[in-house]
């Protein structure tokens, strides 16, 4: 009897013990990964536990054990190909190529948890080097609370002449200072299901060639379709925030509303084109306020045909969708008055933490201008991530047919407001009050408490 | 004698050694992850507490707030609807299906018990997305049932319309929530001294009155559990609303446990999600207290 008990507490140490090292080898490992320095590399390197997601190469090994090499760390979040470790193992091996003397580390985020990862290294002291996310984390968010390194001395005057302006604008807080280093961009568009158009005799109002179509034809297309018997034409889905960069291009493209004022510090959703323009959608017969589903819920009544069109939209749908489409998808860009589409669309470049050692904010520097600016290596890292570079690079898809028509879109690319202050209270809001617009509340009146409520946020913010 | 005591108080104490030694690792992590993060909730309920800011004390200002904030009093009143519903609906409608299946024949029982006890071992996420196609607006089971029928004019936005979310939500909920308390019936009723029942059958008591009389006095122990649990889980309703309305239409079916993941995960405010928590397990606290108080057991 005695015995057993000894064993059964011998057992219940072993199992504490045997956790408490498994707590504390994680800790080692993101210690390592997050401020590990030249003084320790030797640890980093030869740390397995993670080994799917190291990506040490042995000239970066070989550098490590002769005490010269930086750890850096770099967190990505899912980025086309960026969230793969086969072709991020890849890309750095091309970097180590080059730099043997910078060790770089990858952590693989998604966008379920990554913020909160981020978020929880922040607290922790433990922040990466590098971070591959867009505008609205890096500028607007980390950049703002002061955590980021200032990246101007990557902004040369050649890189601001080659990247596009509105990149430009958005990778800089309103003081100037750049946060963000770009490297690849997309255009969000709206797709129509060509079939039915045709069928409905509604092609005649769009330009195919140029994909835009005015705010009146837009009318009278979806009239035409829904009048040939489709009559869920389009929705303006609201049951959450997913897509919702969809309904707010929809809704400021077509009499030429804004979401922000130039500089970004103020909500101005509740312009007057705005108004009319949503209580012109409110009326349309075929397009339903729909606050049971959401932008991939649309997608997905799109792609099976029971939605004409698609207001969430982009290359990856179409990709992704292939094998569940049977129509053929036409992207276009939103209807607008004036002929001039203004898109939503995603940028995504790198920032640096500012952790407090200048060797490795050195070394991050390296690292991003090669992956970036490296004439050998730029077009590989864009097509990694699925999108179009934040330059002129050539038509770096050549032969790509989707890629190509996609590229149409890129130059419709407008304002990326989405480093507005508030920008989380104001994304929930919006969908809120495109739920009270759809139950019969007052358009102005729902605009104008969405309007307060985000900008009272930005202004807490 | 005091040998014998001797021996007697050295193996009392070798045995609360021994317990305390078994609990030891357990009581870490009840300490670790139940004790300190309701102790640090409590703490950071007082700050105004947001992700990568210093923390500052604002006293009872996030439960000013709280009071102030008539998404958080939606949320209230539409969690209260739901636990109102559920909770006398779950208790009822499980104690008849109890009724009915405790005395049925081992297999009949079962299969009865395994029916309604599959939607609780069901992922909650793949019950959820069945019920979510079932109210589809577009192709749900229950338009197509409704309009083919005649039933219903038009397809009907069932989780999108204001009018209907929360009853949705409600029905979903009581699905996943009456197998628990049916499978505690049935073993509740299956434990009623059966002499009992038969003496006052031969009296001539009425089945009415063998069952108020005799087998819900036996069960008293059970119902106050299932109240309990029930009341709980519904306080806590968090999953379906997540998955199926976030909230909407027009925070419809906001309740606090979405408005907390909401402010405390999405906006950072942990100060002002933790206040809610507090509130939330002082209503859970004070009800399970008069449930108690009414069963008359402690």
């Amino acid at each position: 009897m005695r015995y057993r008990k000894i064993l059964a507490m011998a057992l219940s140490f072993a199992m504490v013990f045997s956790m408490a090292a498994c707590g504390n080898k994680g800790g080692d490992t993101q210690t390592a990964g997050g401020s590990g320095n030249a003084g320790d590399a030797g640890e980093t390197g030869g740390d397995e536990g993670n080994a799917g997601e190291d990506t040490s190469t042995p000239e970066a090994d070989g550098a490590q054990a002769s005490g010269d090499a930086t750890d850096i760390t770099l967190w990505t979040y899912p980025i086309g190909s960026w969230g793969d470790s086969a072709t991020v193992d890849g890309l750095i091996a091309n970097f180590n190529a080059v730099h043997p003397e910078i060790n770089v580390t990858v952590e693989y985020l998604d966008y379920t948890n990554g913020d909160d990862q981020i978020n929880t290294a922040i607290e922790g002291g433990k922040a990466p080097d590098i971070v591959l996310e867009g505008p609205e984390r890096l500028v607007a968010n980390w950049g703002a609370k002061g955590l980021m390194a200032d990246l101007s001395d990557l902004w040369t005057d050649d890189a601001k002449a080659a990247i596009y302006d509105s990149v430009e604008n958005a990778c800089q807080d309103s003081n100037g200072v750049f946060y963000e280093y770009p490297l690849c961009m997309t255009a969000h568009t709206m797709a129509i299901n060509r079939d039915v158009f045709e069928a409905a005799d509604a092609l005649q109002y769009l330009d195919e060639e140029n994909r835009t179509w005015t705010t009146e034809n837009f009318q009278k297309a979806v009239k035409a379709v829904y009048d040939s018997g489709q009559t869920n034409v389009g929705a303006v889905y609201c049951s959450g925030q997913g897509g919702d960069q969809g309904t707010r291009a929809l809704i400021n493209n077509l009499y030429g509303g804004t979401f922000t004022n130039p500089e970004h510090t103020e909500y101005t959703a509740n312009s007057p084109e705005n108004i009319k323009a949503l209580e012109l959608l409110n009326s349309m017969d075929g397009i339903n306020f729909d606050a049971s589903i959401a932008g991939g819920d649309e997608i997905n009544l799109f792609c099976n045909g029971t939605l004409a069109m698609a207001f969430c939209w982009n290359v990856s749908q179409e990709k992704n969708n292939l094998e569940n489409i049977s129509f053929d998808v036409l992207p276009m860009a939103f209807p607008t008055e004036s002929g001039d589409p203004q898109l939503c669309g995603g940028i995504w470049g790198f920032g640096i933490f500012n952790n407090g050692d200048d060797a490795k904010i050195a070394a991050a520097k390296t690292f991003i201008d090669f992956m970036a600016n490296d004439e050998t290596q730029v077009a590989e890292s864009v097509k990694a991530s699925s999108y179009w570079p934040v330059k002129d690079l050539g038509n770096i898809y050549e032969g790509d047919e989707l890629m190509t028509e996609y590229a149409t879109f890129i130059p419709f690319m407008g304002d990326y407001y989405q480093v507005v202050s508030g920008w989380a209270e104001a994304r929930t809001a919006w969908w809120n009050m495109l739920q009270k617009v759809g139950s019969g509340t007052d358009v102005t009146e729902a605009v104008e408490e969405f309007v307060t409520v985000s900008n009272e946020a930005a202004q807490a913010n | 004698m005091a040998k014998k005591d001797s021996m007697s108080r050295a193996l009392m104490r070798r045995e609360t050694i021994a317990g305390y030694a078994f609990m030891f690792p357990s009581l870490i992590f009840f300490v670790g992850f139940v004790i300190y993060p309701m102790v640090q909730c409590v703490f950071t309920s007082l700050f105004d507490s947001t992700m990568n800011r210093e923390d500052i004390f604002i006293g009872l200002a996030n439960y000013v707030e709280l009071f102030q904030d008539s998404v958080f009093l939606g949320a209230l009143k539409n969690t209260f609807v739901i636990v109102i519903v559920s909770v006398p609906v779950v208790c009822i409608f499980s104690l008849w299906v109890s009724s009915v299946i405790y005395n049925l024949h081992g297999a009949a029982c079962s299969a009865f018990r395994c029916i309604f006890y599959l939607p609780v071992v069901t992922g909650s996420v793949a019950v959820t997305v069945v019920w979510k196609w079932m109210f589809n607006n577009y192709y749900g089971i229950f338009n197509y049932l409704g309009t083919s029928t005649g039933i219903l004019e038009k397809n009907i936005n069932w989780l999108g319309d204001e009018r209907y979310a929360l009853g949705c939500i409600i029905l979903i909920l009581l699905t996943t929530s009456v197998g628990q308390p049916i499978v505690l019936y049935v073993s509740a009723l299956n434990n009623v001294d059966q002499s009992l029942v038969e003496a006052a059958e031969v009296d001539g008591a009425t089945k009415f009155q063998c069952f108020w009389r005799i087998k819900w006095q036996q069960i008293m122990p059970t119902t106050l559990y299932i109240l309990v649990i029930t009341t709980i889980n519904s306080f806590q309703c968090f999953a379906l609303i997540q998955l199926l309305t976030s909230g909407g239409p027009n925070h419809s079916t906001d309740t606090i446990m979405y408005y907390i993941y909401y402010n405390a995960f999405k906006l950072y405010r942990y100060g002002y999600g933790n206040a809610m928590g507090v509130v939330l397990a002082i209503i859970i606290a004070i009800l399970s207290a008069v449930q108690f108080k009414m069963a008359k057991t402690d």
